[in-house]
């Protein structure tokens, strides 16, 4: 054990504070590997209402209480029905028939997570949106509202006001029966800064930047120990060539394919041993030498925003930041350097000598960056964090427009209903049938649960009844696809209040996920209107 | 108004009135993508309710969530087995245990747990392994839902599955639902779809670092922790096993990776990315569980009941840019070596021996066999296993494959972590 005492010793002069994680880092650990201390931190601060307490609901929070939002408050004046007991699993059963459904959900969801507040609000909706000022208040102290179900009324007057006022908060609406579901977040806008999208940032080996291109053309790679030539990274190998293959070509890339043919020959033609795992790594990165290192179109899309041309000071942060580097693409018609390289095949020395000219480079990039912000006025209240999230992730930035809910149907064209009912009549035809029914329903009051209770009979509903309120949503010229609608329509009128424990768990799952990355802010939430088949089991989004 | 449940004297509870509103909607009428063979209404209830016997194969992330679907769907006789004890990080989405059961038993917990929780359910738990059960115990369920995140076990469940069909007998063929932590559901029934070996190769090939960059050329982070773990660990601890589970196994890990990182100036090791590089951690949250479950569980639902067609047989979630989801139909392969009967065709160099021949078994996507053993119809080649056999074979590790067989001939291969034979059938090149 000797040697184990030394390596104590040696580390105790790196490690700072306590290392082994705390109890509730370990209780996060699997799901802060995904979104870091930051996306938990946001979720920590979240405030959550929930509208109505049924199965698909409880099932919603289930998967929020549990990574750690702060509060979650269920709105729900109802009163648990043998019906409730038989299929919500925060519910104990027929010992909870006829107590408070909000407090009892309440009490069975926070019993999942010490660290998570949880309250039960009695009070009806419909009042409270009878004083829409009084509303929007208590509305404003949430993060994000979630509705399943709710009476198409109320949705639409509940839509109106979130939407009305930018600073209230999200409105995720979930329609589900049977083994049919759909739902939509509506939102003004949401912008990204980790979006986690799989684009990797460009190496820069066709504009290699000054350290770079004087290290390659530094090397003496003839006359190199053989040992030493097997560890020069392909990066360099290949910023050497293109340097040597421009000054016989007129300062350009290879362009056509006996060229890239003649290129990968020259770096083939390098190897010292058959196997030289670096030589055969450059040759296979070659592509990077003729791939145009400059602004991705969709950042470019980004950077047309009009908004860009207002003063810094007026605009959010993120729009800020989006300026600086929109001046910064001007400049350099790129966008800075991000600091992580890849692993490749090289020895220590000469990776980590790599790794730390992409640092330097990338840390005077930055500096420039924030330097502008500063010129223009619009660094104060962006620390260094924003600053090196937002550089580190310049290559897949997101903005989403955002819509109010139910603007589908709004639109007077109607040309994106036509588009999907044409394109994914299977989807379109299931958003329709969702949409009727919760209409059909909404006029018989059915989906006021208080009225429901005692009444063990779901409602007949007709084939026809659902057809002619779905085709009221249409625009004039279209119509539902013959096939699918009645395959939707016959399934619906089969279960038209069923909240089936599967579908429910299903929605859980997959609501919770699209709120978890509106709140973190983290990867890119859905944009449209989720529908869900799960008889063939599939997911679409119109 | 209290309604108490009412218990018989066989002690099986009754249901109250209500209590299957939601479900009997589906159950008391077809739709119109249901199969004509259906029995809407008392019968197909009874079945379900008071017949059907299922067994849940993994009481983690997928199992919790698929127990408690399983029992408010209407399911009364449950089984589950899991090896595996409570640990504090399974509290951020294993929803049945509290910071109280760390370290007792998965199985155990979650019974108890769904049984208090849904009246008239009955859970029944094994703590231990599924290779601990034979065909018999398999014989008496009628679907089998697998919550694993062990490629292993999902490999020797689906082979005891296959196995178990006989023709003549249609209640031999269990319906296999298979649930993954990644996001896909699928819906085997054996011999009939493709099965989980058929599909091997759509599995990730597992990051592996070449030893020579472990011993002499790290670059990053996780190359020092794997020093730390694959060579320093032994060096320094001799035959002591290294547990992961141990905090103060990692912590040692860490300190060494930590001084090894800072001898070659590499940055970024920590206590959390070595516990993720040894323990092989796939990050892991409520909500994907919950999908993958619930799919599992509706699919367990509709087999069941006829009451509506099912997944035909693979559906893969991908939730990180909005949502994205495949569905389609994998197919059976004619060559795969547990439910396709035909030998796979394997070129190799005339030059090949046994033993690059077995690193090679070890290495491809579509077989990934530990320490096979091989033998040909008429002789051993060479055995893992017994110690006398594995010395007497062990001089054919040098010679070439073509000493040993002809061309076209064939070679079986077996494992002992996988209850059936692989036959190979060699060309040279």
């Amino acid at each position: 054990m000797a040697d184990s005492k030394d390596i104590e010793s040696a580390t105790t002069a790196i490690i700072l504070d306590g290392i082994v994680p705390d109890s509730r880092t370990r209780r996060y650990d699997r799901q802060l590997r995904l979104w870091a201390a930051s996306g938990q931190s946001a979720l920590e601060h979240s405030r959550i209402l929930v509208l109505s307490s049924s199965a698909t609901s409880s099932s919603i929070l289930k998967n929020l209480v549990l990574p750690g939002i702060g509060h979650f408050t269920i709105l729900d004046k109802s009163i648990v029905t043998p019906e409730d007991a038989g299929n919500n699993f925060f519910l104990e059963g027929p010992d909870s028939i006829g107590k408070s459904r909000a407090e009892e959900t309440v009490h069975f969801l926070a019993e999942l997570n010490e660290g998570v507040d949880g309250r039960a609000d009695t009070r009806e909706l419909r009042e409270l949106l009878n004083d829409p000022k009084g509303a929007a208040e208590w509305l404003g102290t949430y993060t994000i509202v979630i509705a399943h179900n709710l009476d198409n009324g109320l949705l639409e007057k509940l839509s109106t006001l979130l939407w009305e006022d930018e600073s209230l908060p999200p409105l995720v609406v979930v329609h589900s029966a049977g083994f049919l579901a759909e739902f939509a977040i509506q939102f003004h806008e949401h912008t990204i800064i980790e979006s986690h999208l799989e684009s990797s940032p460009s190496l820069r080996i066709d504009k290699a930047f000054p350290a770079l291109r004087d290290y390659a053309l530094s090397l003496d790679f003839q006359n190199m120990d053989p040992t030493d030539h097997s560890h020069i990274p392909y990066v360099v190998i290949l910023v050497r060539v293109l340097e040597e293959w421009r000054n016989t070509h007129n300062g350009l890339p290879p362009q056509t394919y006996p060229e890239k043919q003649a290129f990968k020959a020259k770096i083939s033609s390098m190897k010292r041993k058959f196997d030289e795992e670096n030589v055969e790594e450059a040759e296979s990165q070659a592509y990077r030498c003729w791939t145009t290192s400059a602004v991705p179109s969709e950042i470019s899309a980004l950077l047309s925003d009009p908004r860009l041309s207002q003063p810094a000071l007026s605009l959010p942060p993120f729009f800020r930041l989006l300026k600086a580097l929109k001046k910064f693409t001007e400049r350099h018609d790129i966008l800075p350097l991000t600091s992580t390289l890849p692993d490749m095949k090289a020895n220590t020395e000469e990776y980590v000598k790599l790794q730390r000219m992409y640092k330097n480079r990338a840390a005077e990039e930055k500096a420039e960056i924030r330097e502008i912000l500063v010129e223009d006025g619009g660094a104060e209240g962006v620390d260094d964090v924003l600053i090196d999230q937002f550089v580190k992730n310049a290559h897949r930035l997101k903005i989403l427009n955002g819509r109010k809910w139910g603007t589908l149907e709004k639109e007077k064209d109607g040309e994106r209903i036509i588009n999907a009912l044409e394109s994914s009549p299977k989807q379109a035809a299931t958003h329709f049938g969702l949409s009727a029914l919760q209409r059909v329903l909404s006029k018989r009051g059915n989906t006021n649960q208080s009225q429901r209770q005692g009444q063990l009979q779901p409602p007949k509903i007709t084939i026809e009844e659902l057809t002619a309120e779905a085709q009221a949503l249409l625009p004039s010229g279209a119509s539902l696809p013959e096939t699918e609608w009645n395959e939707v329509a016959g399934e619906l009128v089969r279960a038209p209040t069923a909240d089936l424990p599967n579908s429910a768990a299903f929605l859980g799952g997959l609501v919770a996920q699209e709120v978890i990355k509106m709140i973190t802010k983290q990867y890119v939430p859905v944009d449209g209107i989720c529908v869900i088949d799960l008889i063939e089991t599939w997911t679409g989004v119109i | 108004m209290s309604v108490q449940p009412h218990f018989n004297g066989s002690a099986v509870p009754h249901d109250w009135a209500g209590r299957y509103y939601h479900i009997d909607q589906i159950l008391n009428a077809p739709g119109p993508r249901t199969d004509p063979a259906f029995l809407a209404g008392d019968e197909v209830k009874d079945f379900l309710r008071n017949q059907v016997k299922i067994l849940v194969i993994g009481a983690g992330g997928l199992g919790c969530e698929i127990l408690a679907n399983l029992a408010l769907t209407g399911f009364k006789d449950i089984h589950v087995i899991d090896m595996d004890t409570i640990d504090i990080s399974n509290l951020n989405r294993q929803f049945l245990f509290r910071q109280k059961d760390v370290g007792k038993s998965k199985a155990t917990i979650a019974a108890e747990f769904i049984m208090k929780r849904v009246p008239g359910v009955k859970v029944t738990p094994y703590h231990g392994k599924i290779q601990d059960k034979d065909d018999d115990y398999y014989m008496q369920f009628n679907i089998i839902i697998c919550g694993l995140d062990s490629v292993e076990a999902r490999r020797w469940i689906n082979a005891t599955l296959v196995n178990l069909v006989d023709p003549e007998n249609p209640e031999s063929l269990k319906p296999l639902i298979d649930g993954g932590f990644k996001g896909q559901a699928r819906v085997i029934l054996p011999t009939i779809t493709s099965c989980y070996e058929c599909s091997l190769d759509m599995l990730n090939k597992p990051t592996a670092f070449p030893i020579c960059t472990i011993a002499n050329t790290p670059r990053l982070p996780e190359h020092c922790i794997e020093w730390a773990s694959v060579l320093e660990w032994p060096r320094i601890h001799g035959d002591k096993k290294l547990d992961t589970d141990d905090p103060e196994h990692i912590t040692w890990l860490y300190k060494a990776a930590a001084a090894r990182a800072h001898e070659f100036n590499i940055e970024g090791v920590n206590w959390s990315l070595t516990q993720g590089v040894v323990k092989n951690i796939i990050p892991a949250i409520a909500s994907t569980n919950a999908i993958i479950a619930a799919s599992c569980c509706n699919e367990a639902f509709k087999i069941a009941t006829s009451s509506a067609a099912y997944l035909n047989n693979y559906f893969m979630l991908i939730g990180t840019d909005g949502v994205y989801s495949y569905t389609f139909e994998h197919e059976k392969r004619d060559d795969c070596p547990v439910c396709g009967g035909e030998a796979l065709d394997l070129s190799i160099s005339s030059n090949t021996t046994v033993e690059q021949l077995i690193e090679m078994l070890v290495e491809k996507q579509d077989i990934q066999i530990k320490k096979p053993s091989l033998s040909t119809p008429t002789k051993q080649i060479y055995l893992q296993a017994p110690p006398q056999l594995e010395e007497a074979t062990r001089p054919n590790l040098s010679k070439k494959i073509l000493e040993l067989v002809p061309a076209g001939g064939e070679i079986t291969v077996t494992a002992s972590t996988l209850p059936f034979s692989l036959s190979l059938r060699i060309n040279y090149t």
